[in-house]
């Protein structure tokens, strides 16, 4: 990101012609009143089925003593990994210079916000006492990881909703006197979140300066966030989670996880919005060949996780993997490996399956993939505890996820798309002014 | 066996049982508190159920921490409550200059479960709820199966404690952890961590929940139970701080369990009370801990199933008889 | 089929299990009850067999005993009451197998109450009362004085009794020695008799762990209640090690409470914590500045 901004885009007829084309979807459509009537709904069934948990309490799940961190933990684990993709695109690749992050990292840095914020409710539905909550904070433990996990997710969540928030400003002031399809509200919104923005250079410089603080603040706080996350189960001495590169392959699958969802939600904009001239097929390709990037790396991760322990065969260990492999988690297990990983690579290194619809179609699978990965990383551990499983009904040996679980489950990704929907249909997607800025000098150069 | 099975399945049937043993831990809270008062000067007598000896008389009829039923006049007669924030200061300091310890010989283990049974009565589980719990064990094929009764080992290095966001779980100066089901989020990291599966959680209402109403909280017996929240083996602290030996020593007919303070260097057994050297115990019989490579150093030693005194007999699928 | 030759070999098992004789000297199976069995000894008796038998013998007269091998007997069996009730006393004490030694959990008393309550099921028994032996013992009403000696390294114990006001040492009596510990007596060296001079040694361990400041509280107890009547005296002597371990939660650790996590710990986190927060905080100071370098427009 340059560190000055030349204003004279602004006097630039295209800026017009941008504004007009992302700011079009902009405000309430009767598909978006209906949408968001189908999630509103859906999530009163859920909302409902987690007040039959408050009421009963966590009994209503599957979870038992041996297997007591199920579905919640491995989707609190997805939640927090998908968000990170917001760090790698606007920040890693933005501060690196690629140019073509730019209409994609306000869409990044949407799904990172969503993400994280429901992640802390994720957490809040898995507490037996979730009204001691601020317990967190009277009696917090530092020695925790689980109070490290809150302070990051905290931080991560203010962090994201910042680097929406700053580059989202020039747009709401371009959006000033454009927007007269929109509701009033809307407007006045607009008028009181644009902080007085006129476009001066003094303001650009602040602004610049900001960002660039937030984008390099954002790294290690993304590093820690998911790395703590990786160590709710790394601490423990249960084979299986007692691993040192837990930090690093939770990172690396993080990635895979949020670009797929970029591409899903990327698509989605790109196909209800019409804007192909914006987020364009190269955009995809990029995409694609990020997403191959990424998944390469966390195979490699995967290997090592996988491979040093069955070499050895240690007795808890083999037990494990044995599950894994060729046990009872074996369908899901391969099904995850080589539908949500390895053929994915395979597939992406053709620029034939890095067109639009067909990455819709692998991201969507690559991402239900990283969602079960989630849940072979939490449950099958504690299936097999150091110590046998006796003198229990048999329906604590296993973990079968219930219904109100599942739902409770769903709740929280309708919540995800819920919180998409709203930021993605009331304010503008796709950073105007960058873009216009970008026209302007790519128009400067050629005239030139 | 399943004669105990039976047993287990009375106690859960009628309650009866449970409000007996709740209206003696209730006597034994006030007991502690009056010791408490006492201290301070106050010439109270405690006990919640009296009776007037005749109409009209000026002495009340009370029943004393110790059992005794005495008489005293109406007008120093003085209601008292059982105080959960003193409940609470002397749970979480624990005994000074004590190093509690058991010791379980395996080979006097016959799987009688009286142990578990004791224990859950005095903590108001159920019969598949355990604090402790006895395990058919079987290191390799090759070697013979036997019984293994289960606590919590009370780690000098506690990975449950460790993890525990809100210092609801925490040890003593004693060597005891504790659960704090006042503090308990119930986020069972706890129970993750946790190498020897001793940790049981309230997934629904707990067992006894009408009875226990009005009850204050006795973080050292964990009783009342509640929804949400974690359970574990205590140690028996509220019989310790009576200088009396834990729930299930106490229970065993088998001599199973010694029970002492390792700053002292004894055990006692619970059956038949003989008092013996720890060290001298643990080297004779070659005591062991479980899992010491995890590094979590127990407070619980096993001495080996060598010698036994029956013959192992495994009634029926461990896994499957409840 | 199948059952009835496992219950054969079990059967044949425990056969030759109680054919080795569980040994009980002449002499205590001719012991007597000293009181005579009433009712309400056998209702006392009653509540010490539930608390202590019934988990392996079952109700009397019932079968319902627990499935061992050797199979305990019912109390009311042929087996059972075949014993005399110095024998059934004896075996009380001495256990065997997995029948456990009651010598610690039950006194004597209690024991002659297990078996009035025992003897309840059998129409045909009669019982014979112990003639009282007690005074006509060479000393009655004995004093125990317990010293530590230095150079011997021993603790002594000194019997005397009082004969026409004068303290006359007590020879021949059997006491034994007990460090208090929290949950019991810890027994230290043998049962030993004393000398003419009414004297008895035992050695004490040099490693057994006193308080603070070396302290044990020691217990001495005649043995033959029979023969002396009940004797025994308490003494603080400095014959331990002095223990003053630490409490178990003095050090930081990971698993202490907040006050005592380790110093790295609340450092790192601390400036960790700071440091974010501090450029979050300056990044909305600058979104004040662009707020007021707009107004000034």
């Amino acid at each position: 990101m340059a560190s000055e901004v030349n204003t004279d885009f602004l006097q630039d007829k295209k800026l017009d012609s941008i504004a007009a084309d992302i700011l079009r979807p902009v405000g309430i459509t009767q598909g978006f009143v209906v949408w968001m009537g189908f999630l509103g709904v859906s999530l009163m069934g859920c909302i409902y089925a987690y007040y039959i948990q408050w009421d009963k309490g966590l009994i209503v799940t599957g979870l038992r003593d041996y297997i007591s961190w199920g579905m919640y933990i491995a989707n609190f684990v997805f939640f927090v990994a998908t968000s990170l993709v917001g760090m790698l695109i606007s920040s890693v690749l933005g501060l690196i210079g690629f140019k073509w992050v730019k209409p994609i990292a306000r869409i990044a840095e949407i799904i990172a916000v969503a993400f994280a914020a429901v992640a802390g409710l994720v957490i809040v539905s898995d507490m037996g006492r979730p009204e001691r909550l601020a317990n967190v904070i009277l009696h917090g433990r530092i020695q925790s990881p689980i109070i490290w996990d809150v302070t990051v997710v905290t931080t991560y969540l203010t962090i994201s909703i910042l680097l929406y928030f700053l580059p989202l400003i020039p747009d709401l002031a371009i959006s000033k006197g454009r927007m007269n399809h929109t509701p009033k509200w809307l407007q006045n919104m607009y008028e009181v979140l644009s902080v007085k923005w006129q476009h001066t250079p003094e303001q650009y410089r602040l602004l610049l300066k900001a960002i660039r603080i937030l984008l390099i603040l954002i790294i290690p706080t993304a590093f820690a966030i998911h790395t703590v996350t990786s160590w709710l189960f790394a601490v423990t001495l249960r084979p299986g989670w007692d691993s040192t590169i837990f930090g690093p392959y939770f990172l690396a699958g993080a990635f895979v996880a949020g670009s797929a969802a970029v591409v899903i939600v990327m698509y989605f904009i790109r196909s209800n919005y019409k804007l192909d001239k914006y987020l364009t097929n190269h955009h995809f390709d990029m995409m694609g060949k990020l997403l191959v990037l990424v998944s390469i790396v966390y195979l490699y991760f995967n290997i090592n996780e996988y491979l040093v322990p069955s070499y050895k065969m240690k007795t808890a260990e083999a037990i494990h993997l044995h599950d894994l492999f060729v046990g009872e988690y074996a369908l899901m297990f391969w099904s995850v490996q080589l539908l949500g990983l390895v053929l994915p690579i395979i597939l992406l290194l053709f620029s034939f399956f890095r067109k639009p619809f067909s990455m819709l179609v692998i991201s969507i699978v690559v991402l239900i993939a990283a969602w079960f990965k989630r849940f072979l990383i939490v449950v099958p551990t504690q299936d097999h505890p150091f110590l046998p499983m006796q003198y229990v009904p048999k329906a604590w040996m296993v973990y079968q996820p219930t219904i109100i679980e599942t739902a409770i489950t769903v709740g929280t990704l309708l919540l995800v798309i819920i919180i998409i929907t709203i930021l993605v249909k009331f304010f503008p997607v796709i950073p105007i002014w960058e873009m216009a800025e970008e026209q302007h000098e790519l128009d400067h150069k050629s005239q030139k | 066996m399943s004669q105990n099975s039976k047993d287990a399945s009375h106690d859960h049937d009628h309650p009866g049982h449970d409000s007996t043993n709740s209206r003696r831990d209730f006597f034994k809270n006030f007991g502690l508190f009056g010791a408490v008062a006492a201290a301070g000067g106050a010439a109270v007598y405690t006990g919640y159920k009296y009776e007037e000896t005749k109409p009209g008389a000026n002495f009340v009829r009370v029943l004393t921490a110790d059992n005794r039923i005495i008489e005293v006049p109406k007008e120093g007669f003085k209601d008292i409550k059982v105080d959960l924030n003193q409940l609470q200061k002397q749970g979480r300091e624990g005994l000074k200059g004590h190093r509690f310890v058991m010791v379980i010989d395996l080979a006097k283990c016959r799987n009688a479960r009286k142990c578990i049974t004791a224990c859950q009565g005095a903590h108001h589980l159920r019969p598949h709820e355990y604090h402790i719990n006895t395990l058919v064990m079987q290191e390799s094929e090759n070697t013979a199966p036997y019984f293994m009764p289960k606590p919590c080992q009370h780690c000098d290095n506690p990975p449950c404690v460790a993890v525990c966001p809100v210092d609801a779980t925490f040890k003593r100066q004693d060597g005891i952890v504790l659960i704090d089901n006042e503090r308990c989020i119930g986020c069972r990291f706890c129970i993750a961590a946790c190498p020897y599966s001793a940790r049981l959680f309230h997934w629904e209402e707990p067992l006894v929940v009408e009875a226990d109403k009005g009850t204050p909280y006795n973080i050292e017996l964990n009783v009342p139970q509640r929804k949400g929240t974690i359970s574990k083996c205590l140690f028996s602290s509220d019989r310790l701080r009576e200088g009396k030996l834990p729930y299930c020593v106490s229970a065993c007919p088998n001599g199973v369990y010694y029970f002492g303070d390792e700053n002292q260097d004894s055990v006692t057994n619970g059956t038949t009370k003989e008092t013996f050297r720890l060290s001298e115990l643990l080297k004779v019989n070659a005591g062991y801990q479980l899992m010491p490579e995890l590094g979590t150093k127990p407070r619980v030693y096993y001495l080996p199933a060598k010698n036994r005194l029956f013959e192992f007999k495994e009634d029926k699928d461990p896994v499957q008889s409840i | 089929m199948k059952r009835y030759f496992i219950l054969l070999i079990i059967v044949l098992f425990s056969m030759q299990l109680s054919a080795q004789e569980w040994v009980v000297a002449p002499a205590e199976a001719a012991l007597k009850s000293p009181f005579a069995f009433t009712d309400s000894t056998r209702k006392a008796g009653e509540v010490i067999y539930v608390a202590n038998c019934k988990s392996c013998h079952g109700d009397p007269g019932k079968n319902n005993v627990i499935q061992l091998v050797p199979i305990p007997p019912d109390a009311a069996s042929v087996k059972m009451q075949a014993n005399t009730d110095g024998a059934l006393h004896s075996k009380l004490i001495q256990g065997r197998g997995a029948m456990p030694s009651f010598k610690n959990t039950l006194s004597s008393t209690d024991l002659w109450r297990v078996i009035s309550f025992m003897r309840g099921f059998n129409p045909k028994y009669v019982q014979e009362v112990a003639v009282p032996t007690i005074g006509s013992a060479s000393a009655q009403n004995v004093s125990i004085k317990l010293n530590w000696n230095k150079t011997s390294g021993q603790v002594e114990a000194l019997l005397t009794s009082l004969k026409e006001n004068i303290a006359q040492p007590v020879a021949g009596a059997e006491v034994k020695l007990f460090a208090k510990r929290f949950f019991g007596n810890l027994p230290i060296d043998e049962a030993r008799k004393s000398d003419a001079l009414g004297k008895v040694s035992f050695n004490f361990p040099k490693d057994l762990p006193g308080d603070s400041i070396g302290n044990v509280q020691l217990v001495v107890k005649l043995t033959d209640e029979v023969a002396f009547g009940e004797a025994s005296a308490e003494a603080n002597l400095t014959v331990g090690v002095p223990t003053n371990r630490p409490a178990l939660t003095d050090q930081r650790s990971m698993w202490g409470v907040l006050e005592k996590s380790p110093v790295w710990l609340i450092f790192a986190y601390v400036l960790a914590v700071l440091t974010a927060w501090g450029f979050i905080a300056y990044v909305v100071l600058q979104i004040r500045a662009i707020y007021r370098a707009g107004s000034k427009e």
